[in-house]
């Protein structure tokens, strides 16, 4: 990792109540690394990422998005989120608007562009993700793949320079987890910063610069993709893959 | 049987009526009503929002208006404040009872709206929210564009229910005393009963509240059906995600006392 990180996580704790789900996360994400995270359900995945965005308040512990810690009270959280594009599980497209419209919100309501300006962006968007045609539809019109498309190109709308994506093929029927890992396999190559929260293996393998394996709260070992899959170190690793792979 | 017939549908009586009830009650039975659903709309949205806020000096006080008007019996509401305001010194109207009438009618309807509010807004998926501030909008231009937008479609029915309990509440305002152009339907109607000791003229009033609430009662049956099969869902099946959007009941039941 050269000194350019994109995201620098710091003794990260979060407790939910009486539940600690992060136990001490230090972690570093180096610009244009894509970094898979891995670990049975319950293992503090999704809720490391969405402390990167402040979707949840870490209890303690400092997080740094390109030098800036994001976890200080008097920073302007809004601004943050707008250079870290977010995908989630159920894709949470705003259904009383039309798929452009989903992507050129944030556009014109944040960026303040005018209409036509928005629009020409978010269907150059929408024709990376190849869903140009469906610009005029409602997401609801729309298969779940297509619709999580869609939640891709308006993340990217916004020019993120980091990009979180919280198991974003899980919610999807089989056939239709392709299109989108393809999309993810192409912003990886294109050098977006990427924190993939994934049940994908396949993914992991072989998109991922680094594969982080989390149980319990904690990062239990990181590395190259063939160093994980090929030679796990730990017990729970190797337990873990036994019954994923 | 001719004198019940008599007394209660006496067509000559009514046709005396009905220029009256359709020139001034109807016209002051719909603006009481719409003043007062406008009134409410505004203070229910408002009410609804603090209510659902973080910060306990927002939801605390909020929710003491709602229990209070709520609460309270809505004739001595109207009287309270159609009354009290002008002797407090609150005249923005001057004498006039009419406007005091519209605005406490109007802050009653309004605890009950934020009630409406607050169940459409709370039937939102929590996802929505999250989508919407990940993109970088801050809480109020998330609600106001995301959040707000499908929960108020969510309600549609429920205020329409409401819109007919303020009409036929609107009945009540007239007790703070109007002039005579300013009298509602029932007014006019009980005014003639009076005067002849037949009821027919207030008969011809109640058709007159009919002739508003039952299509109304109709659209409300109509927006409800479309809530249920027309309309898009707002997210694909979720895995293992708990309850779908669709599973969320329409918050029907809070209407007018």
């Amino acid at each position: 990792m050269s000194g350019t990180a994109v995201v620098r996580i710091e003794a990260l704790h979060k407790s939910f109540g009486p539940l600690k789900v992060l136990k001490g996360i230090d972690l570093e994400i180096g610009q244009g690394e894509v970094v898979g995270i891995i670990g049975p359900s319950g293992s503090g995945k999704s809720t490391l990422l969405r402390t990167v965005n402040r979707l949840e308040e870490p209890t303690s512990g400092r997080i740094f998005v390109h030098g800036e810690e994001i976890t200080r009270p008097d920073t302007d959280i809004d601004k943050v989120r707008g250079k870290v594009g977010m995908v989630f599980q159920s894709f949470n497209l705003f259904p009383h608007m039309s798929v452009v419209e989903n992507v050129a919100v944030a556009l014109r309501k944040i960026r303040k562009l005018p209409r036509e300006q928005a629009d020409a962006i978010a269907r150059r968007r929408l024709d990376e993700v190849g869903l140009l045609a469906k610009a005029e539809a409602r997401p609801a019109g729309l298969s779940g793949g297509q619709q999580q498309r869609v939640a891709i190109a308006r993340a990217l709308a916004m020019e993120p320079e980091l990009m979180l994506f919280d198991e974003a093929t899980s919610a999807l029927d089989p056939e239709l987890v392709k299109g989108v890992l393809t999309i993810m396999s192409g912003l990886a190559k294109g050098g977006m910063t990427m924190m993939v929260v994934t049940h994908e293996m396949g993914f992991a393998r072989e998109v991922c610069d680094r594969v982080v394996f989390m149980d319990a709260g904690q990062v239990v070992e990181q590395g190259p993709p063939a160093q994980i899959f090929g030679s796990p170190s730990s017990p729970r690793l190797r337990d873990f893959l036994a019954q994923v792979l | 049987m001719d004198s019940v017939l008599q007394t209660f549908f006496d067509v000559h009586l009514m046709a005396s009526v009905f220029p009256d009830l359709i020139r001034i009650g109807l016209v002051n039975t719909l603006t009481l009503a719409g003043g007062a659903t406008a009134i409410g709309l505004v203070v229910g949205m408002a009410l609804a929002l603090a209510a659902l806020s973080r910060r306990v000096w927002l939801r605390w006080p909020a929710r003491v208006y709602v229990d209070i008007f709520r609460g309270l019996p809505i004739i001595l509401t109207i009287f309270l404040l159609g009354q009290g305001l002008p002797l407090a010194g609150v005249h923005p109207f001057g004498t006039n009872s009419y406007p005091y009438g519209i605005v406490a009618l109007g802050l009653v309807t309004g605890s009950y709206i934020s009630e409406i509010f607050r169940s459409g807004i709370q039937a939102v998926a929590p996802g929505q929210l999250e989508a919407a501030r990940a993109l970088g909008m801050p809480y109020l231009t998330a609600m106001r564009l995301v959040v707000v937008p499908q929960g108020v479609r969510n309600v549609l029915p429920a205020l329409t229910n409401q819109f007919i309990g303020t009409i036929k509440d609107s009945s009540l305002v007239y007790l703070l005393g109007f002039a005579e152009g300013q009298r509602e339907l029932y007014r006019i109607g009980q005014d003639v009963a009076q005067r002849t000791g037949n009821m027919s003229s207030l008969v011809a009033a109640g058709l007159m509240y009919l002739v508003i609430t039952v299509p109304l009662t109709h659209l409300v049956n109509l927006l409800d059906r479309r809530l249920k099969n027309g309309r898009p869902k707002t997210a694909a099946p979720q895995a293992g995600d708990g309850p779908g959007p669709d599973a969320r009941p329409t918050p029907m039941e809070v209407t007018s006392a």
